[in-house]
This record gives structure tokens, sequence and C-alpha cells, in this order.
């Protein structure tokens, strides 16, 4: 019996290393570029896994070329906005969907997963034509806004409400407690994982936006990093080196965000589900 | 999500009727809604609804078009273009949506188990999603170049160099390769959720039963979250009908080799933008790709009602 | 719950939102057309993709415009690379056009059907001599009269060649080729010697081959294209034959300039086009490489080389038609492009510039031999380019070409129907 659960494991741990190196092999294989220093050949075949100097040049490089702490705080205030916005306002609006009785739920049902269906990249003129007739055009206001409570998100809390065992606020109800009691003090606490997840999903998503940020803004103090980065592809000239070091400085703060969040991220996931 | 939304309507109708007698401010549930509604109705369903509009126009992007009924359509039927792009999207429906099902349903079984350093490997499985498409995009056109690290190795064990990014087959199904990739640790982690609701007394009766890895696999877990499969089903064929990014960034703004590669929304992309986009022809695409969607929706949700029953 | 009562519901989702975008569409306040007024007033500058590289100097030139005209401020904002006609376009359409923009021939076009750039014969005529006239015509829109964006900076590419693949098969690595049929017969050998491991081109001709190799494009009132002619037809001819001997490479039909330069850089074809800027980046990038590199004119049948124009339009609408017209000359006048040209390897579009020392005096570096050459083909260079070719014409040309590469469609059936497309689209701008 040990013998077999030894093997398990030694099996488990193979697989999980084997999935790892398809996972996060690319991302080392980038990373282990944008160190390579100027002399070094990056174009050899057969291809040189490590940097034979490692080098930080090429970042100070890419800090050099474009103001790119200022972006990263755009990003970083954009990304935040977008996180309140969500989870806060798909909270609110899956809790109606999913726990009050009103004319009209199904038909609110509906909105949220045709929103889900539209495709975005045709209707992109006519949001800017609306953005600008808030006179919200070149505002971060403007950039977070239209994703600000976005409709996948409502509907991921929908159901995570939905899976609430309805005999907890049951008894708050016979308590006195109203809706807007009952859904702080009680469903909101019970659905933490699902808005752990909508929050990782809201950072992501305002993080790596690239064409509407860049359609409503105009002002280059304003910009995001997805759009300072692009300065990187210049037209007149192109170093891979520099684009690997820009995509790192991308990618960084996300994966560093979820590695501290992931622990309550996970056990979040977990919970929610388990309480269904 | 829909095959959820409607068992989940369905439940919260039966409890209502035991709760009847609740009294509630009558504003209260719009109140909660509004901040939801607003922003989806101003900045989606809005700009949808001038597009279903546009559609019937001959609109182009600096120039205010005129109704011109159902020519844009007409004009679709004789479009070849239109129908490599119908047809790309399909195959990726088809390609991506299996895999897409049961890739992640594996990895979170593989995943599940709390051994030491298991975090670690969540973690690393998620890396994928949390990066940029942009970025994914540029790596693995860089990986999969004739002379890239992929290529290098083929070459090494003796299979040689494939042209993975010039051939039309190949480069659509390198996309969903990407595609798969990136998606692997996104559903993984519904499963996580969902496999977490499996008791774990079913597994161990049906160890005790003597049923194999395989055969518990298929008459335990799978049964367990047969209804997350449908909303996985769901969520991954409508976001594969509408993929774009993978397949622009590897196959180029023009479609790969004489644009077989195109598939719907490039071609809503490639018609409609610009200064000399056409507006109108390309909301009538949109308005296609919509139809379908809510088609495949519907479909995914009947397969998974008639399974109930 | 009824059909009735849901459509009521979205009836009124539609009412409570309509408004909110149906205001503000009717405040077309037209800019006049007169730069004959006092320069003064806040104007906003557009460039495209400068900033990262170019800071200073546009710093400088706005500077020294606000201090010769104290009354005016300018303010500078500029696009990446990626996204420029999107975001142009969007501005366009929602009246948010800055008032001096950065434009290519092929921008201009639409921004001036749609009445959004101002016609240079009218308010700026007096500035007119001082361009080269090729330059100045560059931004006529056929079927228009007028002008509609000041020139700026010009470009054209040397052509690079790897000299140890030549010499590797038996071409002499001094004599590279100079016309199209040199360039068939060396890619041919070059094929074959190889075993076809190494391609000559990386690309599939684009609408400036086929007027590099004396097509005529389009007809000469400039309604119709005409690039489906015997000639065109023997030019693709000729390139399917090289597709087919490995002598253009194999991802050329899925190729981009990024990935094109990357083969050149990993030897896996032997010329590519480039700047002078690549130069540099050779030698960063690929330093094994760029021993072997040699530098040859870009390939023409014509005796004329292709070249880039960039031009600086004002926007119609703006509210300071003298202050934005001043403001655009200014950039664009000899003094500061010769000294934007000594920054960065561009070329000058005014008269008489390309006459100076810098264009013409040697100093042993190969940078400066680049430059040297450049500055004279461009003296007889043509933007083959049409100014109505879009975004989707180029596509559409690209498709067919690959059709035929790949054998599915003849060379002359391929050609027909890129013409028909083309002309559709050029019907449908209206």
């Amino acid at each position: 019996m040990r013998a077999v659960r030894t093997r398990e494991l030694v099996l488990r741990y193979v697989l999980l290393l084997a999935v790892l190196a398809l996972t996060a092999g690319p991302f080392l294989w980038q990373l282990s570029t944008s160190l390579k220093g100027p002399t070094e050949d990056i174009f050899s075949s057969p291809p040189k896994f490590l940097p034979s100097h490692p080098t930080l040049h090429n970042y100070e490089r890419v800090a050099d070329t474009i103001p790119v702490w200022d972006y990263a705080l755009n990003s970083l205030k954009v990304a935040t906005a977008n996180v309140v916005t969500n989870c806060v306002g798909s909270a609110l609006a899956g809790y109606a969907l999913a726990r009050l009785r009103y004319r009209g739920r199904r038909v609110t049902t509906l909105v949220f997963v045709l929103a889900m269906l539209v495709p975005v990249e045709g209707i992109i003129i006519a949001q800017f034509t609306t953005m600008r007739e808030l006179g919200l055009n070149n505002t971060l206001i403007g950039v977070v806004l239209p994703g600000s409570i976005g409709a996948m998100n409502v509907l991921l809390m929908r159901n995570a409400f939905l899976n609430l065992p309805y005999e907890i606020e049951e008894a708050a109800y016979v308590d006195g407690a109203n809706a807007w009691q009952r859904f702080l003090r009680i469903a909101l606490p019970s659905v933490r994982g699902t808005v752990a997840v909508v929050a990782i999903f809201a950072f992501m998503g305002a993080w790596d936006d690239f064409l509407w940020p860049l359609i409503v803004l105009s002002d280059p103090s304003k910009f995001t990093l997805t759009i300072g980065l692009n300065y990187l592809h210049g037209t007149f000239a192109n170093d891979e080196r520099l684009v690997a070091a820009g995509t790192v400085i991308a990618v960084a703060p996300l994966i560093a965000l979820f590695a501290c969040l992931q622990r309550y991220f996970f056990r979040g996931v977990g919970e929610g589900a388990v309480k269904g | 999500m829909v095959s959820s939304t409607v068992t989940g309507v369905r439940r919260a109708e039966s409890v209502g009727r035991v709760r009847r007698v609740r009294r509630q401010l009558p504003t209260s549930p719009w109140l909660f809604a509004a901040p939801g509604l607003l922003i989806t109705g101003a900045f989606i369903l809005y700009p949808f609804v001038s597009t279903l509009v546009n559609a019937f126009t001959d609109r182009r992007t600096l120039i205010p078009g005129e109704f011109v009924g159902l020519a844009n359509f007409r004009e679709l039927l004789h479009d070849d273009m239109f129908w490599i792009g119908l047809r790309n999207s399909t195959l990726y429906v088809l390609g991506v949506v299996p895999a897409l099902v049961i890739l992640p349903l594996l990895l979170a079984l593989l995943v599940q188990k709390n051994i030491p350093g298991i975090t670690f490997f969540r973690s690393a499985f998620y890396t994928p999603v949390v990066a940029s498409i942009v970025v994914v995009g540029l790596i693995w056109v860089w990986l999969l170049d004739e002379r890239g690290l992929i290529n290098s190795l083929l070459e090494t064990v003796g299979i040689g160099r494939v042209g993975f990014l010039s051939d039309q087959w190949l480069l659509l199904l390198s996309a969903m390769a990407v595609t798969v990739w990136k998606g692997l640790g996104y559903y993984m982690i519904i499963y996580l959720a969902a496999l977490a609701n499996v008791p774990r007394e079913l597994h161990e009766a049906a160890a005790v039963d003597g049923a194999g890895a395989v055969r518990r696999f298929l008459t335990v877990t799978v049964p367990a979250v047969r209804s997350t499969m449908a909303l996985v089903g769901a969520l991954s064929s409508v976001a594969a009908f509408k993929v774009f990014s993978e397949v622009y960034l590897m196959a180029g703004p023009s479609g790969g080799p004489a644009g077989e590669d195109t598939t719907l929304v490039m071609l809503v992309q490639r018609t409609g933008t610009g200064l000399t986009g056409r507006v109108g022809y390309a909301s009538a695409i949109s308005v296609v790709v919509f139809v379908v969607t809510v088609a495949l929706m519907l479909l995914v949700l009947r397969t998974d009602r008639r399974g109930e029953s | 719950m009824s059909v009735f009562r849901r459509a009521l519901a979205v009836a009124a989702v539609c009412a409570v939102l309509l408004p909110l975008s149906a205001c503000g569409s009717g405040d077309d306040s037209g800019g006049s057309t007169d730069a004959s007024g006092k320069v003064e007033g806040d104007i906003t500058f557009q460039t495209w993709n400068l900033r990262a590289n170019f800071k200073d100097y546009f710093e400088g030139v706005i500077a020294e415009f606000e201090k010769k005209y104290p009354d005016t401020h300018v303010k500078w904002i500029d696009q990446p690379a990626e996204g420029y006609a999107d975001k142009i376009s969007a501005d366009a359409a929602g009246g948010t056009l800055p008032d001096v923009v950065n434009v290519s021939p092929d921008l201009v076009a639409p921004l001036a059907k749609a009445g959004l750039a101002l016609d240079l014969d009218k308010a700026a005529a007096k500035y007119k001599k001082e361009y080269l006239a090729g330059a100045w015509a560059s931004h006529r829109i056929p079927g228009m009269t007028g002008t509609y964006a000041f020139p700026w900076y010009l470009n054209t590419g040397p052509l690079f060649y790897n000299k140890s693949l030549f010499k590797e098969a038996g071409l002499d690595p001094d004599q590279p080729p100079k016309t199209y049929d040199d360039l068939f017969a060396d890619a041919l050998r070059m094929a074959k010697e190889s075993d076809g491991k190494v391609a000559t081109l990386a690309n599939v001709p684009t609408i400036e081959d086929f007027g590099r190799y004396g097509v005529e494009l389009m007809n000469k009132e400039g309604t119709a294209f005409a690039f489906n002619d015997a000639k065109g037809v023997k030019l693709l001819t000729k390139y399917k034959e090289l597709y087919d001997a490995k002598a253009l490479d194999p991802q050329a039909l899925t190729a981009t300039p990024e990935s094109s330069g990357k083969k050149f850089l990993t030897e896996a074809v032997a010329m590519n086009p480039g700047s002078a800027l690549d130069l540099d980046n050779f030698k960063k990038q690929a330093p094994n490489l760029y021993k072997n590199i040699g530098i040859t004119d870009q390939i023409t049948s014509t005796g004329h080389v292709n070249m880039y124009v960039m031009g600086v339009m004002v926007n119609s609408k703006t509210k300071h038609t003298p202050a934005s017209v001043a403001f655009a000359h200014f950039v664009t006048d000899a003094e500061h492009q010769m000294s934007f040209a000594k920054k960065v390897a561009i070329f000058p579009s005014t008269a008489g510039s390309l006459d100076d020392p810098y264009f013409t005096k040697e100093d042993g570096t190969d940078e400066t031999r680049v430059r040297i050459a450049a500055a004279k083909s461009l003296k007889n260079a043509v933007n083959y380019t049409p100014v109505l070719f879009s975004e989707q014409m180029k596509t559409a040309l690209r498709n067919e070409v690959a059709k035929a590469l790949q054998g599915k469609e003849s060379p002359k059936a391929a050609l027909d129907n890129a013409v028909k497309q083309c002309d559709t689209l050029l019907q449908q701008q209206g």
C-alpha cells in the first residue's frame, strides 16, 4: 500500500513538473532574453537558455526611453479603481439577481447575459463617441468606466450568491434585517472567494488593456503602461531585448500581485464552493 | 453560465414561494442593480444598439450612412472572406472547446490534493491567465518561429523544422494551442471550486467497491461536475467564436496566407476600423457574430437540460 | 414575463440612455480657412511615435515657436506606433482631432474628403515654393483640388544583403542586383546552390514593388486601379517562380516587417529592406552578421526608387487657424527639417536641403555612406503608394497575391480580382 502511495506521489510530481515547464517555461525564456547583454547573439541556434553575462542594462534602457514609473502609476490607478468598482458593483447587482425578488429580474439577468455576448471590437468607436459626449475622453475615469462593472463579473457574483444556502439569510430575515443588512453582514462575507476572483480579473483586465485606453487618452502624461511599452516598438528601430524587458515589466507586477493573493484566492475559491 | 443561471432561477422561484410574506422597500432591488445596469446599458448595450442600426446603413468612419436595407447582409452571402471567417470561427469552437472542457478538469484533479508545494504549482499554472494576450502573442510567435526554440528542439530530436507560422492550418492550430494554454489555469480554478463540492464519501465508497481511477473519474467526478462542465463549455465556446487576438497576433492583420486564417471578429476589425472603415458592413458582421453566440449559448443550455432530465 | 412587457422594459432602458448621447453632435463650429490673422491661441500638435527618441528635439522646437509668437501655447502629444489609424479615426469621428496632426498621405485622403483637413493651396500657398515640388504634390488627392498637408520628412530605405550568403552561392558579393531581372536571376541561383535553405527575399510583392517594376498602378484620372496589366502579371508570375523554388521565403505569405527583419538577422534570408538606423540594430543584435552586411540601393526597374512621405496637416475645424498653419509650417521648414534630419536617418522635403554637405560629403563611416546614397536616390524618387490605397486595399492585394503564389489562382486571375476589390473599395470610400 505504501509503495503504491509513493509511486502515485512521484507520478503526481512528474506530471506537475511537466505542466510547470509548459506554463512557466515561455515566461522564463522571455526573462532570459531580457537579461542578455548587447554583445550576446540572441538569434544563435541552437538557442542559449541562460544569458552568459546577465545584465539589467535593458531595464535601465526601458526606463530611459519612456517614463515607465509614471505610466505604471497610471496603470495602478486605473486597475485599482477597476477592482473597487467591479467588486462593489457586481456584488450588488449579483445579489439583486440572485436573492431579491422583483419585477423585471429576468430582464435584468438577460441584459447582463446579452452584454457578455456583444463583440467589443465592433463597438469601440461608438463607445468613444459616448465618452466624448459625457466629456470624459482623455481622463482616467473614461478609461475605467466601460469595464467598471463587467457583465461577466455580475453573473459570476450572481452564481456565487445562488450557491449560498437560503437558511443563513432566512434567520437574519426573521431577526428583522433588511436587504442591505443581509447583503453586507451575511451574504457578502460568504462569497469572499468569488470576490477575490472578480478582483483579480478586474485588475488583470485593466492592466492589460491596450486599444481602449489608447483611444480614450490623448495626453501622454495620462498614458498607461501597456500604451507606454508600445513605444518600445519604434518606427525606426526594433530591439528584441528591449521588447523582452518591456514584457517582463508588464507581466511581473501581475505575477507578484497574484503570488501575494494566491493563498487567499485559492482558499476563497474553495470556501465559496464548499458552502454551495 | 446560462445552465446554472437557469437552474438557479428555478430554485429561487421555489424558495420564493415559501417566503411570499417578505416585505421589501420596492426600490431597493433596483438600487442594487442600478450601477451595473447603467454602466452596461450606456457603454455596452447602447453602442451595440447603434451597431444594430448601422448594420442597415452604408455608414463609413467619416461619412454618415444612408439606410440600405438588407444590402449589407446580401453582400455577406457573396463575400468569400465572410465564409472563410465563419468557417474558422466555427473550427475554433470545435477545436478549443473540448480541450478546454477536459484538460482543465484533469489539471484541477492533479492540483486538488494538498501535497507539499501544491500552492506554488497552482499559482504557476495560473500565470498564463494573468499575462496580457499581447505579451503572450509576442512570446509564442518567438517560440514557434521557424528558427525559434520549439523548432530547434524538434530538429534536435530528429523531427525537423515545422512551419507553424506559415501553413494555414498549422497557424490556426497553433493559435488554438495558445488559447488553450492561456485558458487552462482559468478553467482549472472554476473546476477546483466545483470539485470542492464533490463529497469525499462518494469517492471513498467507489474506491471500496474496487473502482479504478478511470472508472471513479467517469462515474463519480464527471457526474458531480457536469453542470460546471456545461458552464465551461458555454463560456469557452462563446469566447472561442469571438476569437480575435490570438489569431491576429500570430497570423498577422491580413489573416495568414491569403487571408485563410481570418476569423469573423478579425473581419469586423479589418473592414470596420481605420479612416476608410466600412462601419455599416462591419456592423452587419457583428450582428451575425452576436446571433451565432446567442445560438451557441442556447445550444449548450439545451444539451445541459436534456442531460439533466 | 410576457414578450410585450419585456419589450417595454427594453424601451424604458433605451429611453433613459438615449438622451446621454443624443446631445453634442451639433457643435461643428468650423474654423476659418483664413491663415492671415494674428498668430495666437492654444493649439495641440500630435506626432506619431516620436516621443521616445526625440523628446528634447520637439520640446526645443515648441519653445522656439512660443518665443517667436508669445501669444501662443503649443501642447505636444505623441501617439505610439500601433493603433495610430484607430486613434485618428476615433478622434475624427468624435470631433476631437488635434489642431496640427502628423499624417501620412493615405491618412490625409479620407480626412480631406470628410472636410477635416485644411486646403493649404488656399491657406498657405505662399509656402509652397519652399518645398520639393514632388513632396508638395504628395498630399494632393485624385478627384479633389487642393493640397492637404505640409510635406515633412522623407524616407527611403537602402537594401541590405548578406555578403557571405552571396559568396556561398557563387555570386559576386560586390555586385548585388540592381533591377528586378537581376534580382530574379540571383535569387533562383541562391536557392539552387543552397538547396532551398536560403531565400533571397522575405516579402511578397507590395504595391510599391509593382510601381518600381514599371506597372501603371492607376488610370490617369485616379478613378480606378490598373495594376493587372501584362507587366503586373509578369511580375507576379516571376514571384511565383521564386516562391516555388524557395527563393522567396516559404513564410513570406505571413511575413511582417519584424519577422522578415528577424529572418535576415538569423541568416535565413539574404536581402532585406531597411533604413540607416537598422545598421546600429544589426551591430547590437547580431554582431556576427554585421561584418558581412552589404548595402545597396532599392531594386528598381524604372530608375526611380520609392520614397515614403510624412506630412503635417492642419485641422480645418481648428479655432486658431493662423497659429496652426504657422506652427505646421514652422515644424516643416528647411531649418527645422534639417536639424531633425541630423538627429535621425530621415530626409528633408524642403527645396535645396538635400544639397547640404551633410548629405553629400563622405566621412568614411557606413552610416554616412548609406545617408549619401539615399539622399542621392531621393532626388528623383517617386512616392509609388497611391494616396487612395487604403489598409483594406493592401490586405486585398496581399491576399490575392498569396493565392497566386500558392497556385490557387493564376497570376492574371489574382490581379484581376485584386483590382476589382480595390475598385469597389475605392468607390465605397465615397
